[in-house]
């Protein structure tokens, strides 16, 4: 297919007007600067993620510097690479994530964990060195240093491979770091994007999966999900029953109620178990108090954690293409992207979605 | 020494519920588990003296169960009897007992050795056996326990300077070893008394890098002898800010968390999955700061809690200050002062631990 040169644009916001979060015009981008290590992609999905509807209307305590585009969930196809990439070629299916940018030479740059550099770059929203803003994929086309195009395998469709570049690695990661697999047991609290696809990495892994959901509508989904067991979290007393039966619980609340108290959760774990609270709640919103007491009894830990790194990218989307793991996804023209982030912003997603890139046609 | 066939139980109580008098502790007579086939009876010549006994003691952790109360869970003494089931043990053996007296034995943590972390748990003292029994403490002339909870002493090592570690010592040791103390690793000691004092000892014993962190200058020299590579002065309000994803593992003693000492503070000077375990037991009304979700994120680290070790990890702990000549710092009162050093504990003043000798029966 031919590639030609990109004419980066994309669906923005241009005032910081909280009112107008969602209102979206075509914008141009004005690209980094292309260098020996960069790869330019033609975008032809972009997942839609709560980090941009959490950065759009200033939820996470600082206002979009505008025009913005935002998009973090981002594939396509090569275009163009630097002349010191050797891991890519024009015409790759690859994708891009949360991270665009780290310094490389850090303690856990050197260890691999660029998604931990103190002076990472976030794909949108964020300054390179040099003053240009990183903007995101509800465009045409991005660059990015090559540390943050991950390429996607055979038998792994472009358009499921999209959403897992953010929402599948924030879950993967911490269940390949907390030592997911057979002969663990997983919770997942809360089944949206986030959620769904702990269930389905966490069962590719060999784990047995409780489901933790607030809405019995989602309950057969999550069945067919794969998850071993169903709970509604409803019940007051859901919890009893569990008490220290669970390694690993992936958290993906996004808001934190006063009035359900991390014990609760905590109190289900297993000795030395670990509570990762993968979602990224509002600035002004911070974690339900929590008491040594509710750490002690079970030596149990409360984590976070940061996107993936490139090596946990790439291991996973093997993972995806090995075992078939398919993404519950809807998808909508890019030029719906303002119904899409209102379906977010509303809990209406089943289970993600994904924008079809329309300004240009790369088919 | 001519050790006892039959030891009188007996120990300093808290008899009044009248909170002035918290530490005003009587002599009464103790009624000890009823002796059983896995059983073994310790004749207590020391017994350290805990946080955990005043939090206890002054109602902090909530209302007691029953009085008479004698606290106190670092203890150590002579074992002058075992029941028939008993292999460990035979008369005469220098031993110890901390924080726990019993567990289930059939529990997912009992079975990996986890004792520590049984549901149904027995501690020493303010609690009680199934059979009603309620336990006492080692403010106190002897001791009955299941082997499960005895440690043997190993020789090099005294029973004046095993006592404390039998509660204080194995409460950090554990999270050090759980999280991976040793060579090449940085350990973050928060608060430099029994507990923090330990850490220091154990992490660099350990073959770690030692960060002590103090409040004020008063214990740096101390802390230096100690071991501690590095101590850092936590009135600075910027101490935290050259330290910035440092540090492997944070041994937490803070005993009052203060809401304007955010978390945030020392969880960024954590690398990479790093560990803050907060090994201090507040009182019941003191929550952990506000933590906001972005505080372990940055660094996708993790806040921890622990609870006393297991038989396994007591007993490494022991092997390695034998062989490493671990000396803690002591100040050593009768066992009658009790009062004197329950209140030192409340006001700071221990230099680094007390401990008690029994005296109300010569063991000697």
């Amino acid at each position: 297919m031919s590639t030609p040169e990109i004419e980066f644009k994309g669906y923005g916001i241009t005032t910081t007007d909280p009112a107008k979060w969602s209102e979206f015009e075509v914008v141009p981008i004005k690209p980094k600067h292309f260098g020996p290590r960069d790869v330019d992609v033609a975008i032809k999905y972009c997942g839609v993620c709560g980090s941009d509807v959490h950065t759009l209307t200033g939820g996470w305590g600082s206002t979009p510097n505008v025009p913005l585009v935002v998009g973090h969930e981002i594939v396509g196809n090569v275009t163009r690479v630097g002349d010191a990439v050797t891991e890519f070629k024009p015409g790759d299916r690859v994708g891009v994530g949360a991270q665009i940018g780290s310094c490389g030479e850090c303690r856990a740059c050197k260890a691999g964990d660029e998604n931990y550099c103190p002076k990472m770059i976030h794909t949108y929203n964020n300054f390179y060195p040099d003053g240009v803003l990183s903007q995101g994929g509800f465009s045409t086309g991005i660059r990015a240093h090559e540390q943050f195009v991950f390429k996607i395998p055979d038998g792994l469709e472009l358009r499921d491979a999209a959403t897992m570049t953010c929402a599948g690695l924030t879950v993967f990661s911490p269940l390949k770091v907390n030592g997911c697999g057979p002969g663990k047991t997983v919770g997942v609290i809360g089944i949206g994007g986030l959620g769904h696809y702990a269930i389905l990495f966490a069962k590719a892994m060999g784990a047995t999966v409780y489901a933790f959901s607030h809405s019995a509508s989602k309950e057969a989904d999550i069945q067919k999900m794969g998850a071993d067991f169903v709970v509604s979290t409803h019940d007051p007393d859901y919890y009893q029953p569990l008490q220290g039966t669970i390694d690993i619980i992936i958290s993906t609340i996004d808001h934190y109620s006063p009035d359900r108290p991390l014990k609760s959760y905590l109190s289900m774990l297993a000795t030395h178990g670990r509570f990762i609270t993968c979602g990224l709640p509002d600035a002004d919103n911070p974690l339900p108090p929590v008491h040594p007491f509710d750490l002690t009894y079970n030596g149990c830990y409360i984590g976070g954690t940061h996107m993936g790194s490139k090596r946990e990218a790439v291991e996973m989307l093997q993972l995806a293409a090995d075992k078939g793991v398919k993404p519950w996804v809807q998808e909508l023209p890019m030029s719906q992207a303002k119904q899409a982030i209102e379906g977010v912003k509303t809990g209406k997603a089943r289970y993600r979605y994904v924008l079809k890139q329309d300004l240009v046609s790369y088919d | 020494m001519p050790i006892p066939r039959e030891i009188e139980f007996k120990g300093y109580a808290l008899t009044s519920t009248d909170p002035a008098k918290w530490s005003d502790l009587h002599v009464v007579p103790i009624k000890p588990k009823n002796f059983g086939p896995n059983d073994v009876e310790v004749a207590i010549t020391h017994c350290g003296v805990c946080g955990s006994d005043i939090h206890t003691l002054t109602g902090g952790w909530g209302t007691l169960s029953k009085l008479p109360l004698v606290v106190g869970h670092e203890i150590a003494g002579k074992v002058t009897r075992v029941g028939e089931a008993v292999e460990e043990f035979k008369v005469g053996d220098n031993v110890g007992v901390g924080a726990q007296i019993g567990s289930c034995g059939e529990c997912r943590a009992c079975k990996n050795g986890d004792e520590n972390y049984c549901p149904k748990m027995i501690h020493t003292y303010n609690d009680f056996y199934p059979d009603g029994v309620e336990t006492q403490g080692g403010y106190a002339t002897g001791i009955r326990a299941h082997e499960q909870f005895v440690f043997k002493i190993p020789d090099g090592l005294s029973r004046r300077d095993a006592a404390s570690m039998m509660c204080a010592g194995v409460t950090v040791f554990s999270p050090l070893k759980v999280n991976g103390c040793g060579p090449g690793k940085n350990v973050g000691v928060i608060g430099i008394g029994g507990l923090g004092h330990y850490a220091i000892l154990f992490a660099k014993a350990m073959g770690a890098t030692v960060y002590a962190f103090t409040r004020g200058t008063g214990k740096a020299e101390d802390s230096r002898r100690m071991g501690a590579d590095y101590v850092i002065n936590t009135e600075d309000p910027d101490f935290y800010k050259p330290l910035q994803g440092e540090l492997d593992i944070i041994i937490s003693t803070i005993d009052y968390f203060s809401p304007d000492r955010p978390l945030k503070m020392y969880l960024s000077m954590l690398f990479v999955h790093g560990k803050f375990v907060t090994c201090g037991l507040p009182d019941a009304d003191n929550t952990l700061p506000p933590i906001h979700a972005f505080d372990v994120t940055m660094n996708g680290c993790y806040i921890g809690g622990t609870h006393m070790g297991s038989k396994r990890e007591a007993e490494e702990m022991l092997k390695l200050a034998a062989e490493k000549g671990i000396k803690p710092w002591v100040e050593e009162l009768p066992m009658s002062k009790a009062k004197d050093a329950v209140e030192g504990i409340k006001n700071g003043k221990a230099r680094y631990r007390y401990v008690l000798k029994q005296d109300l029966v010569d063991y000697e």
